[in-house]
């Protein structure tokens, strides 16, 4: 018989809470973490709003001879980490830490290490930078700080697809405990872009979303007829993934187990989603749980407001779920933490675990005036109790990369 | 101000170390300083005494190192301007 996989520790670092349990009451109250940024270049942006981590000091986690050497991003991860590593109680003995792995996904890993390298050669025109830039920056460092950390001596591997990043990671530690591969898994993702050189690489896109003009914490709105994109966030979500056998032997507590997964490709347009690659994704994930549609009681959609994406992927979710589509409630997050990039996969499915745990859906905000093309139950600005038995968190990137993680309740 | 007490003072504010436990023949790894953090740390020596490190690599084990090779080149860098 296959093996399982459950989850057991969950750690979370965000716009809208440095735990689980204060980000999850976030969302379920509709608390947005979006906001004028405050950073020091902010003038020169024609978009001035982000998600980013509140009131983060990295000296209240780092000593300063640890500081020089972990990048913003890293520290996120390690920070989230060390939350999920305590919450799942989890000891390793020498002998099992060959078997137990790291996976994380990031989008541009140390983006903030790489433009203070440029700026200090092109614009200071210093002939030096940081010495120790290539480890900071590299998009492997956060993942590989994680196994230092916690002597992971198993497979080490860090995910780049844009917004599927560690909906990917998380997928694929879930596939390598399945597959006997390995016992324990720390998968998840982190992100850390909000520098001048990004967010005007975003502008440029034309994809950020227009401040909104009473409230700045609503500029995100997902499914809605005035929504005009996405907004840029930061952080780091972590979980501990763990054979169902060794879990129970060690009686952990468990949040559920991951059932479902699938990574495939549009293989259509570099940026424009395709409901049909979405569609399969979904199908093919529900068939890796062996669950039918009407089985999933919850989505967390993708939902990143752009005018194009909301539209796809409810097309996506009719056809993956017929009649079904207008009866499971759907939410996309993103309105409260933003849009976390590589880490966002990660963020997103958390926050579908903890709405099996405490049996409640948290909200899409913002959601006024549906357009008439996002036509399914986007649960708008409240969220509700109810009793969940599976959920599903999508990913959709740019590039095409598609993710589809399903979790159940757990039951022996 | 000697040059040994510059570079404690810079590794108490930069490593939050305490001065008592820089002695000059106190090993840098005891301290907690890798190999990584000397690098970092002698970047910023060549700020604070506008120096340039020479590209061949040299050993720094203590503080003394360090003193040693700062003074040597800030010896050389003066007689050479």
């Amino acid at each position: 018989m296959a093996r399982r996989v459950v989850i057991t520790g969950l750690g979370i670092i965000s716009p809208v809470g440095k735990n689980p349990d204060e980000f999850f009451s976030n969302l379920m109250a509709g608390n947005s973490g979006i906001c004028r940024l405050q950073s020091d270049f902010v003038d020169k942006l024609a978009i001035r709003i982000g998600a980013p981590v509140q009131e983060y000091n990295p000296a209240d986690f780092f000593s300063k001879i640890k500081l020089a050497g972990i990048e913003r991003f890293a520290q996120f991860a390690l920070i989230a980490a060390a939350q999920a590593v305590k919450d799942a109680q989890l000891e390793l003995a020498e002998h099992e830490r060959p078997r137990a792995g790291v996976y994380l996904g990031t989008s541009m890993g140390g983006a903030g290490t790489m433009e203070e390298g440029y700026v200090e050669i092109f614009q200071r025109e210093n002939p030096r930078v940081k010495p120790l830039s290539v480890l900071l920056a590299m998009n492997n460092a956060a993942a590989s700080h994680l196994s230092l950390a916690y002597q992971l001596q198993g497979p080490n591997v860090t995910y780049s697809t844009a917004c599927s990043s560690s909906a990917i990671a998380i997928g694929e530690a879930y596939r390598q405990i399945k597959g006997g591969y390995a016992d324990v898994m720390l998968a998840g993702g982190s992100e850390a872009m909000l520098t001048h050189g990004v967010m005007k690489a975003w502008e440029a896109l034309r994809t950020l979303a227009l401040e909104d003009r009473q409230d700045a914490s609503a500029s995100c709105k997902p499914f809605a007829q005035d929504r005009s994109g996405l907004v840029l966030g930061e952080g780091a979500a972590l979980l501990v993934l763990e054979d169902a056998e060794r879990a129970t032997q060690r009686g952990a507590h468990i949040y559920a187990e991951i059932v479902g997964y699938d990574c495939s490709s549009d293989a259509c347009h570099i940026t424009k989603p395709d409901f049909a690659g979405q569609t399969r994704a979904m199908l093919n994930a529900l068939r890796d749980a062996n669950l039918s549609p009407q089985d999933i009681h919850y989505i967390n959609a993708h939902g990143t407001a752009t005018l194009a994406g909301d539209i796809e992927e409810t097309r996506a979710i009719k056809q993956a779920f017929g009649e079904h589509a207008y009866h499971v409630p759907i939410s996309s997050t993103k309105s409260m933490h933003g849009h976390l990039m590589g880490a966002t996969g990660a963020v997103e499915f958390m926050a579908a675990v903890l709405a099996l745990k405490h049996n409640a859906v948290p909200p899409t905000i913002n959601l006024h005036q549906p357009d008439p093309e996002c036509d399914l139950d986007y649960v708008p600005n409240k969220g509700r109790q109810l009793p969940l038995r599976a959920v599903m968190s999508n990913s959709f990137a740019f590039g095409g990369s598609n993710a589809v993680l399903i979790a159940r309740r757990f039951d022996t | 101000m000697s040059t040994l007490k510059r570079i404690q003072r810079m590794m108490v504010e930069q490593f939050e170390l305490k001065a008592e436990d820089l002695a000059p023949d106190a090993q840098l790894e005891a301290l907690g300083l890798d190999s990584l953090s000397v690098i970092e740390f002698m970047f910023k020596i060549e700020d604070e005494f506008h120096v340039k490190l020479p590209d061949e690599r040299v050993e720094i084990k203590t503080i003394q190192d360090i003193t040693r090779i700062v003074e040597r080149l800030v010896a050389e860098q003066q007689a050479a301007s």
